[in-house]
């Protein structure tokens, strides 16, 4: 186990949530089952006080859980200071059995805090409180995700082992491992390139055609894409290297966190897009979803290029 | 139209000791009508004008403003409603004290940041109605209770609301003042407005403009 300052942070911040969340869990039981926005009895108004402290609560919680993502990453490329072998946060999800898994579940974990909070403001907009019984019910599920990504998150800080050599990021994220994320470089680059482009022209399409469920679908096909395209592809011209492909190494300072940047516009972009298509309310939606996955396209796209410009040579 | 539907209010003063304020009361307030509820210190007077004005919830029962279920309204909700449909009198009549007159009139138009103009024409149409122009720059602190109270109706009508709810408003007045404001509710009764005044003054009773008078004994309607 290694209690690192960041850790440490990460392990009282979850206390802090878990006990909480569970308060909010309990409330949101009552008010899932008992709810009736037209009910006048004692009851009702007892309800309606309660989601109010409870949608607060989990807010909160949500708010500061989403920054506090990069926050796990930026402390998994802290500890890969600290595992023999590990060269970026990759190495340190490797060194244990839930490393992946927890990662696999932050990420589908943020997507649905973001949009439990959108549900929310959603509602708090609307006087009939619509959503409200949605979005409670959406938390007694979200509970446990978010319960079990504690668990894991606990776990895996806790059965590092300093001494035991982990895998490297070049070693785990190439055609030769015999990590399942293998598989992905199978797949030709020119193939990849096609569905990349093609997934984005049909957003694009779709954005002007105005049907909110092809244009959530098309959002959530363009996350695996663009995630498995930046793996093969387009990380290689960010490193300038074409046997490099870890998804974790650009988030250092070597590369000026630049990661950062290029994560963040592919979540703002295909999370609005996904919004558009759970709450009908959200039209603008469409607008920011397009504009930060054309972001995404024109930067990645733009770095392939320059590259090519530079040195006359794809990778 | 204001209607109440079977109003429970109860206070918890602690987990053994609960307060009941109103018990299923129910009544109607038509537009413009100038409406009396009078009774004893703590009968629930003070209680139902809470409830009009949104700034409290009922424990059971629905308040309806409107055709606007207002009970089930939110906060931030509830705090628009106020703010377009409700002007407030209060008994101490809640200025502030070191802001003159006309700042303090126009405090309710704060939030919506009107335009300047506006807020000038607004200002002195009710400096205007309730005689008190020539006090305008001067600060509330330094002000008659009259002048005060004339200043908390200018300022409950600025922003021309429908309902005006006054809660014992001549309690800190003389007779010839208190005799001033009955004239003022005259004149809001003329200009359409619902006036709604929780009192036990007896200046207020069997005055023929006022449309009804509502005894209210031990959170229960008596008359």
């Amino acid at each position: 186990m290694i209690l690192s300052p960041e850790v440490l942070t990460i392990f009282i911040l979850n206390t802090i949530f878990a006990i909480f969340a569970t308060i909010a869990f309990m409330l949101s039981i009552r008010i899932f089952l008992k709810w009736n926005v037209n009910s006048s009895s004692q009851l009702q108004y007892t309800l309606e006080k309660q989601s109010f402290l409870s949608a607060t609560i989990i807010k909160y919680i949500f708010i500061i859980k989403i920054p506090l993502f990069l926050f796990f990453i930026f402390t998994l490329d802290k500890l890969s200071n600290v595992l023999t072998g590990a060269m970026c946060g990759a190495g340190v999800l490797d060194a244990t059995s839930s490393g992946t898994y927890l990662i696999v579940l932050k990420i589908i974990n943020l997507y649905m805090f973001a949009y439990w909070l959108k549900l929310n403001s959603q509602d708090m907009l609307d006087e009939m409180q619509s959503y409200t019984k949605l979005k409670f019910g959406i938390f007694i599920v979200l509970f446990l995700f978010f319960m079990f990504e504690l668990f894991l998150e606990g776990y895996m800080f806790s059965s590092f082992e300093v001494d035991k050599m982990v895998s490297c990021c070049g070693s785990l994220y190439s055609s030769s491992s015999e990590s399942s994320i293998s598989k992905i470089f199978l797949l030709k680059s020119s193939y990849l390139l096609t569905l990349f482009y093609g997934n984005f022209l049909l957003i694009f399409i779709f954005y002007f055609l105005k049907n909110r469920y092809i244009f959530a679908l098309l959002n959530f096909t363009f996350i695996i894409i663009s995630l498995i395209t930046l793996i093969t592809f387009f990380g290689t011209y960010i490193y300038e290297l074409p046997s490099h492909h870890c998804p974790f190494c650009f988030l250092q300072s070597e590369y000026y966190y630049i990661g950062y940047l290029i994560y963040l516009m592919l979540f703002v972009g295909t999370f609005y897009g996904l919004c558009v298509g759970f709450i009908k309310e959200l039209q603008n939606c469409y607008t920011i979803s397009l504009l930060f996955n054309f972001l995404y396209v024109i930067f990645l796209s733009s770095i392939a290029v320059i590259y090519y410009i530079k040195n006359g040579v794809w990778l | 139209m204001i209607e109440l539907k079977n109003i429970t209010k109860k206070y918890e003063v602690n987990k053994n000791n609960t307060v009941i304020a109103l018990n299923e009361v129910s009544l109607k307030i038509n537009s413009g009508e100038v409406v009396v509820l009078k009774g004893a210190s703590g009968s629930g007077k003070s209680t139902i004008l809470s409830l009009i004005a949104a700034l409290s919830k009922p424990t059971s029962g629905e308040v309806i403003v409107d055709n606007r279920r207002i009970s089930k309204l939110m906060d931030n909700f509830a705090t628009d409603f106020r703010r377009d449909n409700i002007g407030f009198v209060f008994q101490k009549y809640n200025l502030i004290p070191s802001l003159s007159v006309a700042q303090n009139i126009i405090l309710p138009l704060v939030p919506t940041n009107p335009d300047e103009k506006d807020v000038e024409t607004k200002l002195n149409e009710v400096l205007e109605m309730f005689h008190i122009k020539d006090k305008k720059d001067i600060l509330v602190k330094n002000l008659s209770g009259g002048e005060q109270q004339r200043a908390a109706i200018a300022r409950a009508n600025i922003n021309n609301p429908d309902i005006i709810l006054a809660d014992e408003p001549t309690a800190n007045l003389d007779e010839k003042l208190s005799l001033h404001f009955i004239e003022i509710v005259k004149e809001l009764k003329e200009q359409g407005k619902t006036v709604v005044i929780a009192t036990h003054d007896p200046l207020f009773f069997n005055l023929d403009f006022v449309d009804l008078e509502i005894e209210i004994f031990q959170g229960s309607i008596v008359i």
